[in-house]
């Protein structure tokens, strides 16, 4: 018990002296940001999930069935997430933190190391999924006017299931180190998450749940509810929490201690299995992770290789840095399923303009797509902001302990951050204009309309990629292990503030004079000279605002970075 | 060939270096030794333009830092302390990308970069990540990729760090060559035998501040040391004798 508390102790006591430390002030920031943003998510949820429940009161004879298949519903959700988030943060705490090194060097027996890591990590996992769980049995004990006895249920039921999750995914991942190494197998399981959310989410949206607003199908929507009211799987630990809780809210307490004993002495059985697993096969899986410095290509004859390069046009320093950019963009396996989850939500976004029911709405067409394209114009640059909040924000901050190559090199910081600038503008350009054109062509808008759209996001895509390449130098994160989480900083969240600010900008000044043109041209009738001026003064605002979102962001950050 | 002036370095209260003032000739090999802490590496980050002085000035070969620091560092080659590289570059494109950097022309980049890799026996890890390296792998390759443009002032802040025997006398002997053909070197170091062995003169820094300058000799003089060697001089200077 005592060598628990020693391994502990270095991250407690990290966590106690975090006041103290010199990035405290941005910390304190970010951590007043992520708290308002989450309490808005948690007091959102409670409300929608309230008035769900209230909904569902007043449904005769499927009401309850409703809101216990959500229950049901919300429990796997939650036990996916704390599988998914749990085999990510034990493969962490287990094999790829830097001081594992240290911990493996003291005197304490392997069980003991593995289970101070796993209490850690399962801590990781877990405490936004219990945060974000809570306003769920709120909801719930309100709705059905629930005792004490609910909510010491909820709470007694939500650790165990916690720990059977962790303990589950620390079994695979203790198991999947002994056959391969650490760092490919946070690349697999990356990859089978992301594959999992996307096939999700693309499932979800080919059901094509608009359907359901449509009275013909009402008929087999009856059969799927009846269909809802059987029972989940008994062997399935949500199940578990699911009766224990049913029970609570019905006052059968007997009922609901079995089901909570269930919970517990699984989990206490697992967190027993998994510890002596590990005791044989841990220290096995974290050697070999440690010996895998084989040849990864196996070497080529130099004399063969291609000699056609794309960018031999360049001067030296910037072809340098275009093809060191390209080169460790697309080596680094964790920018894969990035990739991956992009195409997929690009395919989803595209496919909702293809399926919008247009002809069935009360208003003219014409104006419905017209609008609708107009507010793509915002909708596809938020898509852009996302994106290079990912990849744009933080390629400066990717340069990492090697940025002094870039400080010793006889090249100009201005220089350097441009490259970054041109790297990211052209593949952004590409895919903002896939987006606004299909979608246009989708909508089967006019000529004005998918011309300006056009023009719009090829004038504003420059300054989106500017604020993150300029902020990201200004707010730069050279320690981090994993710069992508840069955007979580300070820095990050001024640039998605900021990005949003602009796009919206841009947006309501042309939603003026496009609208004024739009019904002229509508009603056939021709603009006066004072519409003509607001329309000339409009876009030439939105020019200058693309041009100084490009200019500032990017001197800014020329200069902080100069400037370190 | 390189010039310092007046170089201070403050992190807030601290002063890392306090008015530095030092000349070193062409073809010259400086030793910059001192404690830890003593703004060794601070002092090598200004002269490389890593850095950017509080006051003063650093002038290599004629051309200011500060003005003109793209043409200031095109003469050097800078190799760190610890070898810090883009780990998804193999050896060879990391040459190559040295190369490109710093005007090495097609034609004979090929010849030199095999050449150097050979040297440092990385030859035939050339077309291998660098992330497979060792550390040691990844110290001589940053003072291979340093060597690709024949600069005529290498900056080196402990070249022995995670090199074997063998890589040390490679290195030992290198900038001993480089030097009898003019190249200036300037290193910093713990190891004072080396830097009693290779330095023309040495310089030792206490407290951001130049409390000695010159051969063993010299230094023994200021010291006031009739007999001993280096170890004896520095720790009487920086005043780290045992009682």
């Amino acid at each position: 018990m005592n060598d628990l508390l020693v391994l502990l102790r270095p991250r407690l006591l990290s966590f106690k002296n975090e006041g103290a430390s010199r990035t405290a002030r941005n910390r304190r920031i970010r951590y007043l940001l992520f708290g308002a943003i989450g309490l808005a998510f948690w007091v959102g949820t409670f409300f929608i999930l309230y008035r769900v429940l209230n909904y569902f009161q007043g449904v005769e004879e499927f009401g309850d069935i409703l809101a216990r298949k959500l229950l049901s519903m919300v429990l796997v959700t939650f036990f996916a997430l704390l599988i998914f988030s749990s085999i990510i943060a034990a493969l962490s705490k287990l094999y790829l933190s830097r001081d594992l090194i240290l911990v493996h060097s003291l005197p304490v027996a392997v069980e003991k190391i593995f289970f101070a890591r796993w209490l850690e990590s399962t801590v990781d996992s877990s405490w936004m999924v219990i945060v974000f769980s809570l306003p769920v049995f709120l909801s719930y004990g309100i709705v059905y006017k629930a005792g004490p006895f609910f909510y010491f249920t909820a709470g007694m039921a939500l650790v165990p299931l916690c720990l059977t999750a962790s303990a589950l995914s620390a079994l695979a991942v203790v198991a999947a180190a002994v056959l391969l190494p650490a760092g490919r197998i946070r690349t697999v399981f990356v990859f089978l998450g992301i594959f999992l959310i996307v096939a999700l989410i693309v499932s979800f949206r080919l059901i094509r749940p608009e359907r359901l607003v449509n009275p013909e199908t009402s008929a087999s929507l009856v059969m799927y509810l009846r269909e809802m009211a059987t029972p989940g799987s008994p062997l399935l630990p949500t199940t578990w929490v699911f009766d224990s809780l049913i029970a609570a809210l019905s006052d059968l307490k007997g009922a609901a201690l079995f089901h909570l004993s269930l919970l517990w002495s699984c989990a206490a059985a697992l967190a027993f299995v998994v510890t002596k697993a590990a005791g044989a096969f841990y220290f096995l899986g974290y050697t070999k992770g440690q010996t895998t410095a084989e040849k990864l290509f196996p070497l080529r004859d130099r004399t063969r290789r291609s000699r056609f390069n794309p960018f031999s046009g360049l001067p030296g320093p910037q072809r340098a840095f275009v093809e060191k950019e390209i080169k460790t963009f697309f080596r680094d396996q964790t920018q894969w399923p990035q990739l991956f989850l992009i195409a997929a939500l690009i395919a989803v976004y595209l496919y909702n303009f293809s399926v919008l029911p247009l002809d069935q709405a009360k208003i003219k067409t014409i104006y419905l797509q017209n609008i609708f394209s107009f507010l793509n114009m915002g909708l596809a640059a938020f898509v852009l902001t996302a994106v290079a909040a990912r990849f744009v924000y933080p390629a400066v901050s990717y340069e990492g302990d090697a940025f002094w190559i870039v400080r010793a090199a006889p090249l100009t910081i201005r220089t350097f951050l441009w490259i970054k600038f041109a790297v990211y503008y052209l593949p952004l350009l590409i895919l903002a204009e896939i987006l606004i054109v299909v979608s246009n062509l989708l909508l089967e808008v006019t000529t004005f309309m998918m011309a300006l759209s056009a023009v719009t996001v090829f004038l504003m895509v420059p300054g989106v990629v500017a604020l993150g390449i300029g902020l990201g130098a200004a707010y730069p994160d050279f320690k981090s292990e994993n710069p992508a989480q840069s955007v979580t900083s300070f820095g990050g969240l001024l640039f998605m503030l900021l990005a949003a600010g602009f796009i919206a900008l841009v947006i309501v000044l042309e939603a003026g004079p496009v609208y004024t043109v739009f019904m002229a041209d509508y009603r056939g009738y021709s603009l006066s000279v004072w519409q003509w001026t607001w329309l000339v003064v409009s876009f030439a605002l939105v020019v200058l605002l693309c041009v100084l979102a490009v200019i500032l962001p990017m001197r800014l950050g020329e200069r902080r970075l100069a400037g370190r | 060939m390189i010039e310092l002036t007046g170089l201070t370095k403050r992190y807030g209260s601290i002063r890392a270096v306090d008015q530095l003032n030092l000349t070193v000739g062409k073809g010259e090999i400086f030793g910059f030794i001192g404690p830890n802490g003593a703004g060794k590496t601070t002092t090598i980050r200004m002269m490389a333009g890593v850095l950017a002085p509080t006051e003063g000035n650093v002038t290599i070969g004629g051309m200011d830092m500060a003005r003109d620091p793209v043409a200031a560092k095109g003469t050097i080659g800078f190799i760190p302390d610890r070898p810090f590289l883009y780990e998804k570059l193999t050896g060879m494109e990391l040459m190559r990308f040295y190369a490109d950097l710093y005007g090495v022309g097609n034609g004979i980049f090929r010849e030199k970069a095999d050449g150097l890799l050979r040297q440092f026996a990385l030859y035939d890890w050339a077309d291998e990540l660098i992330e497979a390296y060792s550390h040691g792998m990844k110290q001589r390759l940053v003072i291979a990729s340093a060597l690709l443009h024949d600069p005529a002032l290498i900056i080196v802040d402990e070249p022995m760090v995670g090199l074997d025997p063998a890589g040390i006398r490679l290195v030992k002997d290198l900038l001993r060559d480089l030097a009898a053909k003019g190249t200036t070197v300037f290193m910093s170091t713990h190891t004072l035998e080396i830097a009693e062995d290779l330095c023309d003169r040495i310089g030792i820094i206490h407290q951001g501040r130049l409390i000695g300058l010159g051969t063993t000799g010299d230094l023994r003089g200021t010291a006031e040391l009739h007999e001993g060697d280096l170890e004896e001089v520095f720790l009487r200077l920086t005043g780290k004798e045992t009682p």
